[in-house]
C-alpha cells in the first residue's frame, strides 16, 4: 500500500530526535526514554549504526527487537510490542534486556552470548518460552532468529531479533492433533468401555492441554460413576470412583453438569492438605493446574450421559478457542458413548431376532420329520386291521374309524407343516405346468361337493373353460382350493358357498365366497397370519391350527400370484386369488410339459375332516366313491399292508392276449397295465414299480428272459417278482426262466385259475421277501439325513426322502450319473464345480471320508451339504457300493456368510471418507451379497423429498416409479430394523442421522427371501445406521480439521492488490501441504511464497507450517528469491518430509512493478497483459527443495506491466490425470486472461470455479493473485492542507497505472473536487475528521472512491457557486460520478473508461 | 500547510500586468491569487503556463475578474477553463510544454 504522506512529511514532530521518527507511537515511548541513565547515552551522540538499526527497526512492520551496548539496552518495535510484549510495554524500553526478559534468561542468554562472541546468527523454531507479560507464566512459542549488529567499527556490539510468535499454530495444531485422534478410531463399533479406554488413551496424550481429566457417566439410580481418566489415578481425592447423588459437598459439580451447564471450578488446595485438590498431578508442566473445566457429556435431546472433568493448563487463559477445544474433545466422548450404547441396543434386537427364527426352524423340522414316522406305523396296521376285522362288531369298526380319521388328520397337520418348513427354508418343489385353471379347479371343488350338500348349504361352481393356460403346480393348488372351501365350510352354517375362475387382462381370478359369520373387520388384516385365529368365532369344529390360510398364502406367493381377502361379519366372506397368466414369473427349471404334474390327490384328508364336522347320519362310512378307488370286493386282491388293490403289469406284443389276462386280473380286483413289449415293461417298472410283472417270453425288442435279468440286475428292481407265460413247453424251458430270475414259468395254454392261484401265490411270497426290504425303506426314509448309494462308477442308485427333500430330486429320475443334476455349473460356477468335483473324486477312492461342498437344488438355489461316506458290498450282487449320508449345512454355511457379509460392510464402512461414501459403498455391498437387481435408500430428511441413493444408475425420488415410492413411504409405517418383504424384494427402516432411510433390496423376479436372510438383513441394516452415524462424526471432524488449517495457514492480513485462496481436496476430505505467503519486507516490498509440500494429512500441514515459517523468516534477512530458496534447501534437509517441496519464491516491488524470482520446481506463474496476451514466468528454475542442498539457484526478474494481473497456484489447480501439465496451465492462462477485468478477489473465485472437475479437487490448490497497480488507498484529515499531498500520492498511482497525462490530469481534477467537497462541505463544523479516498484500477476501467464521514449541508447556491462548478467539473472529467448522501457520511464514486 | 505556489507579478513589453504562476491552484491557496488579483488594477495577463493544477476554487477567483485578464495556460488546463466555461468569459491562448 502506499503511504499517504512522504517519511520527512509525517505528522511526527518527536521530542529532541529524529532517530524515532520512523514510528509514531513507539518512538514517542522511546523518546521519553531517560537516555543518559543508560549506556547509550543521549540519542544525540548515538553513532550511526546505532541510529539506523533504531530506525530500521521502528519503520519494520515486522515483529522485532533489538539490544545494544554493554547491557543490551532493549528497543523494540510496534509490532513486537503488539504480539509478544503485552504488559511490559512501555517499561521494558531502554532497560536491560536480562531485566527484561528475566523470566526466559536462562533458555536465550546463552543464544545471545553465542551472537555477540561468533558474530553467527541463531535461529530457533516453534521454542517454548514462558513469558509473563499478561500477569501469569504463559506458554508461548516463538520462531526467531538473533543475528549481530555492528557498530560504525565493525565490532558486534548487540543483536536483533526477528521473530515471529507462533503460540496460537502451536497450540492449535496440538489440539487439533488430539480432535483428530479422538475421531480416528479404525473400527466402527465396540462397546463402550473400550470406546471410553479408546478416548482416554488420546486425551492423555495431550498432558499439556489436559494435565488431567476424568470421565464421569450417571447411573441410573442416581449418582455417577467413574469410568475413566487420564493424567491421575483413579481413587485420588479428586477422583472419587463414584459421585452420590444430591451430595453438595461432592468434589464435582454433578447436579449443575446433570442439567447440562458447564462450570469452572478452581483447584484450590487449601485451607489444608487433605482437601481433595492438595497434591493433584501437573501434566506436562512444572506446577499441578488450578482450575478445571467441567463440561457435560451431553445427549441430543435427552439428559447428559455424564461430564468431563478437564483440568486446565495453568499457562494458557481460557479463552474461546480453550473452551471450544475443551467442549469438542467432550462432544467426541459423548458420541461414542451414544454410539456404543446404540450399538449394544441394536445387537442385542438382532440376537433376539436371529434365536427366535432359530427357534422356529428347529420346531417345524423337528415335528415333521419325527411325527412322520410313527404316523406311517400306526396308519399302516389300521389299515390292515380294517381289512381284516370287516366282520368284527360295529362298535369294534367305529372305534377303528375313529382312529384312522384322527390319523388321517394329524397326516394333514404334519404334512401342512413340512410345507411350511420347506417354503421357509426354500426348498418347496415345485413343478409347474400349463392347465386350464377353471377345469382344475372345478374338480378339485367337486370332491367337496358331496360334504357341502350334507350340510345343507347351496354349491355354486362357476368356472368356464378359460383360454389363456395358468401354470400351476398341482400338488400345491389342490392344498390352496382344499384348504378354502374347507374353511369355507367350517365357518358357514346356512347360505351358500361359491367357487369362481375368470380371467382378466393378465391374470386369472378365482374366487371362493361364502355366507358365514365373517370376520370382525379388525381382524381381516391379520388373517394370513401363522397359527392367528379368531376368538370365539362360532365355527363346525373348535379343531385347527391356525395354519391353513397362512400356508394358502405362501403357496400362491410361490406361485407368483396374491390372495386378498374381504369379510363382512354377519355376511360372509370372500377369498380373491390372482395368478399371472404365463411363466415368466416361475423359476424357468421348475416348468414342466402339459399333462406330467397329474398326480393322485390328497384330497381325502380335507373331505374326510370337513365330513366330520357334520352331524353323524350313519357309522362314519367314509365318501369313498369321491375317492375314485374301484370297487370294493375283491379283497383278495388287496395287498395285506395295504388299502389300495395290488398292481399288476401285463406285458405282451400279443394284444388279445394282453385283454385275456386284463380281464382275468380285473375280475379277481388286481389294477392292471399293459405294455406291448420288454423295452416297455422295463422303463414302465423302473418309473413305478408293480407288485407284480406278467410277462410273455416271446416278445420284440427285448423278450421276457433278457427282462427279468435287467430287472434282477437292477437294485431298485430287483425284488419285483415276474411269472413268465411260454408257449414252449418242457423242463428246460422252465428251468432256463427259473435260472434267469424269473419267479415262477406257466406253460401256454393254462387257466385262469392256474394264473391267479400262481399270481396270488407269488405276490404273497414277494410280500414276505420285501418285508425285510420294506423295513429298511422305512428305516432308511426315517433318517433325518439324506441318504444315497452310489455304485462302482459313481452313479447314484439309490436315495431316500429326505434327500429329495434336502436336493430336490425324487426317485423317478435314478439312478443319477456323473456329473450330477446337483453339481453346481462348471460355466458360471466353476470354482464350486471343482469343489465338488474333488469331493467325488474320493468318494470314488477307497476308504471313507467327509466334505463340505456347495450344490444346487433343483429349484436351482445354492445350498450347502456336508457328505459322510464309506464303502460297502451289496450282499446280493457282491458289488463294491458307496453308502453315504448328506446333511443341510446351508444355514450353518451362511451363518458364517453372515459373519464375513457384516465384517465386509463393516470394512466399506471404514473405509468410507464421507457420509454419502458410507452410503454407497453399503448398498453395493448389499447388492452384491444378494445379488440384487439394484438397492436403494431413501433418506426422509428435512428437504422437500427424500434424498434417493441408489446402485447403478443415478436416480432422484420422481425418477422412481409410482408403486416404488409408495413402497418406500409404506415403510414408514414399519418398526426399524424389521425387513418387509414385497412381491419383487424387501425392505427395511433404519436411522440415517439426517433421518429416516428407507432402504429397498430389489430381488428381481421371484426368489425367496428366507428367514436367514432377513436376520441377516436386520443384522446389516443394524450396522450400517452404527456406520451412518460414524461417517456423519467424521465428516464433522474433518470440518474442524480443515477450519483449524486455514486458521494456521496464510498471513493475517493479505497486502492491497492481492487475492488468495485455499481448497482442499475433494476426495478423501483431508488437510494438506500446500500453502501461499506474503510478507512485508523493508523499503516497501513484498514477498511472495506459493509452495506445495509432498504428500497430505496433517504429516504434510506440519511440513507447510516450518517451511511457511522459515521462508518468512528468510525472505526478512534477504531479499534474494534465489538465495533464499537455498538457504531453505539448508533448512529443509533437516526436515523429515520436507524434501522435495516445491516453491516459487518471489519479491515484488509493489511501485515499479519490479519482480524477481526463483522457482523449486514449481509451476510457472501465469502473467495476464492488460493487451490480452499471456506470459509464463518460467524463468529461474531450478530443481525442487532439498534436492541439491548447496547448489546454487537461479533467478529471473521481470516487470509487471500497469493493469496486469499475475497468478501463482500448486499444481492441483492445473494437473489432471489423463492430461498435459500445459494444457492445465493454458486452460488457467485463459481463465486469467478472461476475467482481467474482474476485481481481483472475485477473480480468485471465478478461476476457483472454472477450473474444478466435476466432482472436485482431488489434490489441495493454493491460489495467489494480484493485480499491479494494487489500489490506492490513502486516509487523510479533512484540512485543505491535505490536498497537495493527497493529489501527489493519487499522480505518483496514476503514473503506475501507465496512463496518457490528459486522462491523468482529468482524474485528478475530479478527485480534487470530490476531496475538497468532503473537506468544505462534510467537515466544515469538524475540521480534522477522516476522510478515505480509494482507487482501482482494472484492464480497461478506473474506479475511484471519495468518503467522508460528516453530513453534507443541504445546497446553499449563493455561497457555493463555485461548489456546484466542482461537481459539473466532477461529471464533466469521469464517466459516470455517483453521490450518495447518508447519515454518517457522504460517498462519491465516480468511473472512467480508460481503454 | 498550503500548496505550494508562486506568483510573480510584473510587466509585459506591451505595458500590461503580468502575473506570472507556477504550482498548483486549489482551495488552500486561492486568497493567495485573489489577494494577488486584488492589488493589479486594470487589465491583467495570467501566465499559468507553470500551472499543473487548477481546481474549481481557483476557478471562482478568476471568474470573479473574468472581465479583465487574459489567461495564457498550458494545455493540461484546456479541459478545465473549457468546462467550467471561463475560456468563453475571458480569453485563453495556450503555452506551455505539449500534452503528450
Amino acid at each position: 500500500m502506499a503511504r499517504c504522506e512522504d517519511p520527512e512529511q509525517g505528522p511526527l514532530t518527536a521530542a529532541g530526535s529524529g532517530v524515532f521518527a520512523a514510528d509514531d507511537e513507539v518512538g514517542r515511548d522511546l523518546a521519553l526514554v531517560d537516555w543518559r541513565a543508560t549506556p547509550l547515552g543521549p540519542p544525540e551522540e548515538w553513532p550511526q549504526s546505532l541510529q539506523t538499526a533504531v530506525s530500521i527497526l521502528l519503520s519494520s512492520r515486522f515483529s522485532m527487537w533489538m539490544a545494544w551496548g554493554p547491557e543490551l539496552t532493549f528497543f523494540c518495535n510496534a509490532a513486537y510490542r503488539r504480539d509478544t510484549l503485552g504488559r511490559k510495554y512501555p517499561w521494558a524500553l531502554g532497560r536491560p534486556a536480562s531485566e527484561v526478559w528475566a523470566e526466559i534468561w536462562d533458555d536465550i542468554g546463552p543464544r545471545i552470548d553465542t551472537v555477540l562472541a561468533t558474530g553467527k546468527a541463531t535461529w530457533d523454531e516453534a521454542l517454548l518460552l514462558f513469558l509473563e507479560r499478561a500477569g501469569y507464566p504463559e506458554e508461548t512459542y516463538h520462531t526467531f532468529s538473533y543475528s549481530p549488529l555492528r557498530d560504525d567499527s565493525g565490532t558486534v556490539v548487540g543483536m536483533l531479533c526477528v521473530v515471529s510468535e507462533e503460540t496460537e499454530r502451536v497450540i492449535g495444531e496440538r489440539r487439533m492433533a488430539t480432535l483428530r485422534d479422538l475421531g480416528s478410531d479404525p473400527s466402527v463399533v465396540r462397546t463402550e468401555q473400550e470406546m471410553l479406554a479408546f478416548a482416554c488413551r488420546q486425551l492423555g496424550r495431550n498432558l499439556r492441554d489436559l494435565p488431567f481429566t476424568l470421565t464421569y457417566l450417571y447411573q441410573d439410580g442416581g449418582g455417577a460413576r467413574l469410568a475413566g481418566v487420564t493424567g491421575i489415578s483413579a481413587g485420588h481425592p479428586a477422583a472419587p470412583l463414584t459421585l452420590p447423588a444430591d451430595d453438595r459437598d461432592a468434589v464435582w459439580p454433578a447436579a449443575a453438569l446433570a442439567r447440562g451447564e458447564s462450570v469452572v471450578v478452581p483447584l484450590d488446595p487449601v485451607p489444608d492438605d487433605r482437601a481433595p485438590f492438595a497434591g493433584l498431578p501437573a501434566g506436562d508442566w512444572p506446577e499441578p493446574p488450578t482450575q478445571a473445566l467441567v463440561v457435560p457429556l451431553l445427549q441430543q435431546g435427552s439428559a447428559p450421559y455424564g461430564f468431563l472433568v478437564a483440568a486446565l493448563n495453568r499457562y494458557r487463559a481460557l479463552d474461546e478457542a480453550y473452551r471450544g477445544f475443551v467442549e469438542l474433545a467432550a462432544g467426541h466422548v459423548a458420541a461414542g458413548v451414544a454410539s456404543a450404547r446404540s450399538y449394544q441396543a441394536q445387537q442385542r434386537r438382532a440376537e433376539e431376532l436371529a434365536e427366535l427364527d432359530r427357534a422356529k426352524t428347529v420346531f417345524f423340522s423337528n415335528i415333521s420329520h419325527e411325527f412322520r414316522t410313527p404316523l406311517t406305523l400306526i396308519m399302516g396296521p389300521v389299515e390292515e386291521l380294517r381289512g381284516r376285522l370287516q366282520g368284527a362288531d360295529a362298535q369294534v369298526r367305529e372305534e377303528l374309524e375313529v382312529i384312522r380319521r384322527n390319523g388321517l388328520r394329524l397326516g394333514k397337520l404334519v404334512n401342512t407343516l413340512l410345507d411350511f418348513s420347506r417354503i421357509e427354508a426354500g426348498r418347496m418343489q415345485a413343478s409347474y405346468e400349463p392347465v386350464d385353471l377353471a377345469e382344475v379347479t372345478a374338480e378339485l371343488a367337486s370332491l367337496f361337493r358331496s360334504a357341502i350338500d350334507k350340510a345343507g348349504l347351496a354349491f355354486r361352481v362357476d368356472c368356464p373353460p378359460m383360454d389363456e393356460p395358468v401354470y400351476i403346480d398341482r400338488g400345491m393348488w389342490e392344498k390352496v382350493v382344499l384348504n378354502l372351501l374347507s374353511n369355507a365350510l367350517k365357518f358357514t352354517f346356512e347360505g351358500s358357498i361359491g367357487v369362481t375362475v375368470r380371467g382378466e387382462d393378465d391374470h386369472a381370478v378365482v374366487t371362493v365366497t361364502d355366507t358365514g359369520i365373517g370376520v370382525p373387520a379388525d381382524e381381516v388384516p391379520r388373517l394370513f397370519e401363522r397359527f392367528h385365529r379368531i376368538e370365539n368365532a362360532r365355527s363346525r369344529s373348535n379343531e385347527g391350527s391356525g395354519i391353513g390360510l397362512a400356508l394358502v398364502q405362501e403357496l400362491v406367493g410361490l406361485h407368483g400370484g396374491t390372495i386378498t381377502a374381504d369379510s363382512t361379519e354377519g355376511e360372509g366372506t370372500r377369498f380373491t386369488i390372482r395368478l399371472p397368466y404365463g411363466s415368466a414369473h416361475l423359476p424357468a427349471e421348475a416348468i414342466t410339459a402339459a399333462g406330467t404334474g397329474a398326480g393322485a390327490t390328497a384330497a381325502d384328508p380335507y373331505v374326510e375332516e370337513a365330513l366330520r364336522w357334520l352331524p353323524a347320519d350313519d357309522g362314519g362310512e367314509p365318501a369313498g366313491d369321491t375317492m375314485g378307488m374301484s370297487s370294493r370286493e375283491g379283497s383278495a386282491a388287496r395287498s395285506g399292508g395295504s388299502a389300495a388293490p395290488a398292481r399288476v403289469l401285463v406285458a405282451d406284443d400279443n394284444a388279445d392276449m394282453r385283454e385275456y389276462l386284463v380281464r382275468l386280473l380285473k375280475g379277481a380286483g388286481y389294477q392292471v397295465s399293459t405294455v406291448g413289449d420288454g423295452m416297455e415293461a422295463l422303463d414302465a417298472v423302473r418309473a413305478d414299480a408293480p407288485d407284480l410283472v406278467v410277462s410273455d417270453v416271446m416278445m420284440p425288442r427285448l423278450d421276457g428272459l433278457s427282462l427279468v435279468a435287467a430287472l434282477r440286475s437292477d437294485p431298485r428292481t430287483a425284488a419285483v417278482p415276474v411269472v413268465l407265460l411260454s408257449a414252449r413247453a418242457g423242463q428246460e424251458a422252465s428251468i432256463e426262466g427259473l435260472q434267469a430270475g424269473a419267479d415262477d414259468y406257466l406253460v401256454k395254454p393254462f387257466t385262469a385259475a392256474e394264473l391267479l392261484a400262481r399270481v396270488r401265490a407269488n405276490m404273497d411270497m414277494a410280500r414276505l421277501r420285501q418285508h425285510q426290504a420294506r423295513w429298511r425303506t422305512a428305516l432308511v426314509d426315517s433318517l433325518q439325513e439324506a441318504f444315497f448309494v452310489c455304485d462302482e462308477r459313481g452313479a447314484v442308485v439309490e436315495i431316500n426322502s429326505a434327500f429329495t427333500d434336502i436336493l430336490g430330486y425324487g426317485p423317478e429320475n435314478l439312478p443319477y450319473t456323473p456329473i450330477h443334476p446337483w453339481w453346481p455349473d462348471a460355466a458360471t460356477d466353476p470354482e464350486a464345480h471343482r469343489q465338488v468335483a474333488d469331493a467325488f473324486g474320493g468318494l470314488l477312492g477307497p476308504g471313507q471320508g467327509s466334505y463340505t461342498i456347495p450344490v444346487t437344488h433343483r429349484d436351482g438355489h445354492r445350498m450347502w451339504v456336508s457328505v459322510t461316506f464309506n464303502h460297502a458290498q451289496d450282499p446280493d450282487t457282491g458289488r463294491r457300493v458307496v453308502v453315504g449320508t448328506l446333511r443341510d449345512v446351508t444355514a450353518e454355511h451362511y451363518a458364517i456368510q453372515r459373519e464375513s457379509a457384516l465384517a465386509s460392510l463393516s470394512t466399506s464402512l471404514s473405509q468410507a471418507g464421507s457420509l454419502s461414501d458410507a452410503l454407497t459403498g453399503a448398498l453395493r455391498e448389499l447388492q452384491s451379497l444378494w445379488r440384487a437387481r439394484s438397492v436403494l435408500a431413501a433418506v426422509f430428511d428435512q428437504g422437500d423429498e427424500p434424498t434417493v441413493t441408489a446402485t447403478g444408475e443415478p436416480v432422484d425420488w420422481h425418477g422412481l416409479p409410482e408403486e416404488r415410492r409408495r413402497t418406500l413411504t409404506d415403510l414408514l409405517q414399519r418398526p426399524l430394523l424389521t425387513p418387509v418383504a414385497g412381491d419383487d424384494g424387501v425392505g427395511i427402516m433404519l436411522e440415517h442421522p439426517e433421518g429416516q432411510l428407507a432402504l429397498w433390496v430389489d430381488l428381481g423376479g421371484h426368489r425367496p427371501f428366507t428367514g436367514e436372510d432377513q436376520v441377516l438383513l436386520s443384522l446389516l441394516a443394524g450396522r450400517l445406521a452404527q456406520g451412518l452415524v460414524r461417517a456423519h462424526q467424521i465428516d464433522q471432524q474433518r470440518e474442524t480439521a480443515i477450519a483449524l488449517q486455514r486458521a494456521i495457514l496464510g498471513p493475517a492480513q493479505l497486502p492491497e492488490g492481492f487475492a488468495v485462496r485455499y481448497e482442499p481436496a475433494t476426495r478423501p476430505l483431508e488437510v494438506g501441504g500446500d500453502w501461499y505467503d506474503t510478507v512485508a519486507l523493508p523499503g516497501g516490498r513484498i514477498g511472495i511464497v506459493v509452495g506445495d509440500c509432498v504428500g497430505r494429512g496433517v504429516e504434510a500441514a506440519a511440513v507447510m507450517g516450518q517451511l511457511r515459517s522459515a521462508c518468512r523468516a528468510l525472505l526478512l534477512q534477504d531479499d534474494s528469491p534465489a538465495r533464499v530458496l537455498m538457504a531453505l534447501d539448508q533448512f529443509a534437509a533437516g526436515v523429515p518430509g520436507a524434501k522435495c517441496t516445491t516453491v516459487f519464491c518471489a519479491v515484488l516491488d509493489p511501485e515499479t512493478g519490479r519482480l524477481s524470482y526463483s522457482s523449486a520446481g514449481h509451476p510457472p506463474g501465469i502473467l495476464a497483459h492488460p493487451d490480452g496476451s499471456t506470459g509464463l514466468l518460467d524463468g529461474g528454475r531450478s530443481v525442487p527443495l532439498a534436492v541439491r542442498p548447496g547448489a546454487t539457484r537461479p533467478e529471473s526478474e521481470t516487470v509487471i506491466p500497469a493493469r496486469a494481473t499475475l497468478m501463482l497456484y500448486t499444481d492441483g489447480l492445473v494437473e489432471r490425470r489423463r492430461r498435459p501439465l500445459y494444457s492445465g496451465i493454458d486452460q488457467a492462462s485463459q481463465a486469467v486472461q478472461d476475467g482481467r477485468n474482474v476485481a481481483v478477489d472475485d477473480l480468485a473465485t471465478q478461476v476457483m470455479i472454472r477450473l474444478a472437475p466435476a466432482d472436485g479437487y482431488d489434490d489441495d490448490v493454493a491460489l495467489l493473485l494480484y493485480r499491479h497497480p494494487a489500489p490506492l488507498e490513502m486516509t487523510f484529515p479533512a484540512e485543505s492542507s491535505q490536498l497537495a499531498p493527497v493529489r501527489k500520492a493519487l499522480r505518483g498511482w496514476l503514473g503506475q497505472c501507465d496512463l496518457p497525462t490528459q486522462i491523468v490530469q482529468n482524474i485528478l481534477v475530479a478527485a480534487g473536487e470530490a476531496c475538497a467537497n468532503a473537506i468544505e462541505h462534510g467537515h466544515r463544523h469538524t475540521p480534522g475528521d477522516i476522510v478515505r479516498l480509494r482507487a482501482e484500477a482494472s484492464v480497461d476501467n478506473l474506479r475511484l472512491t471519495v468518503a467522508d464521514s460528516g453530513r453534507w449541508k443541504s445546497p446553499e447556491p449563493e455561497a457555493n457557486a463555485h461548489r456546484g462548478r466542482g461537481v459539473a467539473l466532477m461529471r464533466a472529467m469521469m464517466q459516470q460520478v455517483t453521490i450518495t448522501p447518508g447519515p454518517y457520511g457522504t460517498t462519491v464514486d465516480m468511473q472512467m473508461r480508460i481503454a | 500547510m498550503t500548496t505550494p505556489l508562486t506568483l510573480t507579478p510584473g510587466v509585459r513589453p506591451d505595458g500590461v500586468a503580468l502575473l506570472t504562476a507556477a504550482g498548483e491552484i486549489d482551495m488552500s491557496n486561492t486568497d493567495t491569487l485573489a489577494a494577488a488579483l486584488e492589488s493589479t488594477p486594470g487589465p491583467v495577463v495570467i501566465d499559468l503556463t507553470s500551472v499543473e493544477y487548477l481546481d474549481s476554487a481557483g476557478l471562482s477567483v478568476l471568474f470573479a475578474h473574468a472581465d479583465r485578464i487574459t489567461l495564457i495556460a498550458n494545455p493540461l488546463l484546456t479541459p478545465v477553463l473549457t468546462i467550467s466555461g471561463l475560456a468563453d468569459l475571458a480569453t485563453v491562448h495556450e503555452g506551455g510544454p505539449d500534452v503528450r
